[in-house]
């Protein structure tokens, strides 16, 4: 998952940073309005957590233009002050919820997965495809109720192709979404780690959770 | 000072216009006794032999009298005859009107006395047939009726300045009157300055107690204001001691693992959260414009839409047609938005918001009246005044939920208003703020 994090104070942004990448998130970040907007509408970023308080062009402003340039996805924005205009004023704009400074990372980590979660189309933080089960909570995997050991690459690969069961996905989306630089990476690379993975899913090769569409990439069945 | 220079040159323009109706009058009267003595002569007269025009008999005494102060002569080409008030009085009227006409003069006797003269000029048929021109003149003295005008004219002048003079102290007593409750009022707005007074007393004239009454609301808004100001930073600097004591002796007792650390922080962190939360509103003031409600309910329902997507549950919006309030509209958000807000987290389907105007006797404008409601489990009579002090109290455990409740009751009644638990008939809870009007 591809996360763009818009925050000025510097010591938050690297915190935040490391955070999310500790849980899995390729980083994009920006440092005030003006970035975050270009960044927004020119990288392919699943998520944006935007501080409201910005230097600048603010934060409420880049998320109008993302979503005045038709950009839609989910916005969790910072706010430090606590009041309903601000939050109001926040979602008017397009956000699609807030948290409040100071805040535990656990609780952005939380209504960023939920986030992802719905604009997926998951309604619950347990995601069902067959037999495997991955709880995007506990980040725990399970394949026919046996809990099966994910690198932190592979589970963000089938975290990813979960979140879009159902729908095809290209390798090229997969190299943009799961690598936070946008160098080329030779897709085969994407290959082999969704061998790994079938590999740990279906020891047997009898279920087949992760269908090959050749020339087009990649489905995981929506139950 | 100008009103009294005003009236002043009233009182003497009166008196001016007066007088000189008097004069205009007096004048026309002696006009009136002179022509009035011409047609008498005329009337009497008759031709002498030698050809003058003589009155036969004097009916008016006083032109036998000498010196009475009313003279006649007619002149003629043949001689003259005068009166015998004339003898010796040196009456010269030198008017010559054109047959059939008269002329008024002024002249003075020998004397010196002041006399209105009239000359009328006539032509008179003889017995053979011819005419001849004669001159009738009268005069009269003036000076009676100039010691006349003279007393008048005095009366006058004394009479407006005694006038005059009662006006400008009935003036002055009136602008005591007028102006007191303003020096009253003057001292009481210095007395709250100074801090002698909270507020201004009552018993105003109507004029003033409309604006005594607006400065009262805005002393009480400000005053409040103030107390919660202070009580915010009270309970801010006082419940900030304990964690950091706590986070003092972890250091000094050389047991500062990060864990303990940072539970003190969190309950830092929550402290100031919950302090700022309770100081963003601002509360009543005399100067807000009207709210319109409805559309900020709509902005919160599309907000917390957004927030509780999973749950979605179903919110209706009912605001009577017109409804609105004049609150700030950051506090209206705040104390619709936790309400609200409270409903979503607990309802388990529904919830429903209405608003009204609400009215008073004495009262110019409407209150507002604020229903929340939803379908949740509700909260039980006992924990209902327990809810509505969480957090009031800065020593107590402020538990990062449920101050909603709390924040909203301390709104309303920043604007004077009531909040109540009830019961829903959606079967959770109803919370009802009443905000009263002007």
């Amino acid at each position: 998952m591809r996360l763009l994090i818009v925050e000025d104070e510097p010591a938050l942004r690297e915190t935040l940073a490391q955070q999310f990448r500790t849980a899995g998130f390729a980083v994009d970040l920006a440092a005030d309005g003006v970035e975050g907007e270009f960044s927004g509408n020119e990288l392919p970023v699943d998520i944006a957590v935007v501080d409201l308080g910005l230097p600048g062009k603010s934060g409420l402003d880049a998320i109008r233009a993302w979503r005045k340039s038709g950009r839609s996805f989910p916005v969790l924005i910072l706010t430090a002050r606590d009041s309903w205009q601000e939050k109001v004023g926040g979602l008017d704009a397009g956000a699609d919820d807030y948290v409040t400074k100071p805040f535990r990372f656990e609780e952005v980590l939380a209504r960023v997965q939920a986030l992802l979660r719905r604009s997926g189309g998951w309604s619950q933080p347990l995601l069902k495809s067959g037999v495997v089960e991955l709880d995007t909570r506990s980040q725990e995997v399970r394949v026919a109720g046996t809990s099966v050991e994910l690198t932190a690459f592979e589970y963000r690969l089938l975290e990813y192709l979960m979140l879009r069961a159902g729908q095809v996905v290209s390798k090229a989306e997969l190299t943009e979404k799961l690598y936070e630089q946008d160098f080329e990476r030779d897709s085969n690379t994407i290959e082999v780690f969704v061998g790994r993975l079938r590999r740990k899913l279906d020891p047997d090769g009898d279920r087949q959770p992760i269908e090959t569409l050749r020339g087009r990439g990649y489905r995981i069945a929506r139950d | 000072m100008t009103l009294a220079l005003l009236l002043l040159a009233g009182a003497g323009a009166a008196a001016w216009f007066l007088d000189s109706l008097y004069r205009d009058l007096g004048l026309r009267a002696r006009h009136d006794v002179l022509e009035a003595q011409v047609i008498a002569l005329i009337s009497s007269a008759a031709i002498d032999g030698e050809g003058r025009l003589i009155p036969e008999n004097l009916a008016e005494p006083r032109l036998t009298a000498p010196g009475s102060g009313l003279y006649a002569e007619i002149v003629s080409s043949r001689g003259s005859w005068r009166s015998p008030s004339a003898l010796g009085s040196g009456l010269n009227l030198a008017a010559a009107p054109a047959t059939g006409e008269r002329r008024f003069e002024y002249a003075k006797l020998a004397d010196g006395t002041r006399v209105l003269g009239l000359s009328l000029s006539i032509r008179w048929e003889l017995e053979d047939g011819s005419s001849r021109d004669f001159i009738i003149r009268t005069a009269e003295s003036l000076e009676p009726w100039y010691r006349e005008v003279a007393r008048v004219r005095a009366w006058l002048l004394s009479g407006s300045i005694i006038l005059g003079l009662l006006l400008l102290a009935g003036l002055a007593v009136a602008l005591r009157i007028a102006l007191k409750p303003l020096h009253r009022l003057e001292t009481e707005i210095a007395d709250v300055e100074a801090g002698r007074r909270d507020l201004l007393g009552s018993g105003w004239p109507r004029e003033l107690s409309g604006v005594t009454g607006n400065l009262n609301a805005l002393l009480a808004g400000e005053r409040k204001r103030l107390e919660r100001y202070r009580t915010t930073l009270g309970n801010l600097a006082h419940s900030l001691k304990t964690p950091l004591a706590a986070l003092r002796g972890l250091i000094e007792s050389g047991q500062a693992d990060p864990q303990s650390q940072a539970r003190q922080l969190d309950r830092m962190q929550e402290i100031v959260q919950h302090q700022l939360k309770r100081a963003v509103f601002s509360g009543a003031s005399t100067t807000m414009t009207d709210l319109p409600v409805q559309e900020s309910l709509e902005q919160l329902r599309g907000a917390l839409a957004k927030v509780y997507s999973e749950k979605s549950p179903r919110t209706t919006i009912a605001v009577a047609k017109g409804t609105a309030y004049p609150i700030d509209a950051g506090d209206f958000l705040e104390l619709a938005g936790n309400l609200m807000d409270n409903a979503c987290k607990y309802c388990s389907s529904e919830v429903a918001v209405r608003a009204m105007p609400w009215t008073s006797a004495d009262w110019r404008r409407p209150g507002l009246l604020l229903d929340v409601e939803d379908d949740g489990r509700g909260i039980p009579p006992v924990e209902r005044s327990r809810v509505l002090e969480r957090g009031v109290r800065a020593d107590e455990s402020v538990a990062g939920q449920g101050i909603g409740l709390s924040v909203a009751r301390e709104i309303a009644a920043a604007h004077s208003g009531t909040l109540e638990i009830g019961e829903s008939r959606l079967g959770g809870a109803r919370i009802s703020v009443r905000l009263p009007g002007r």
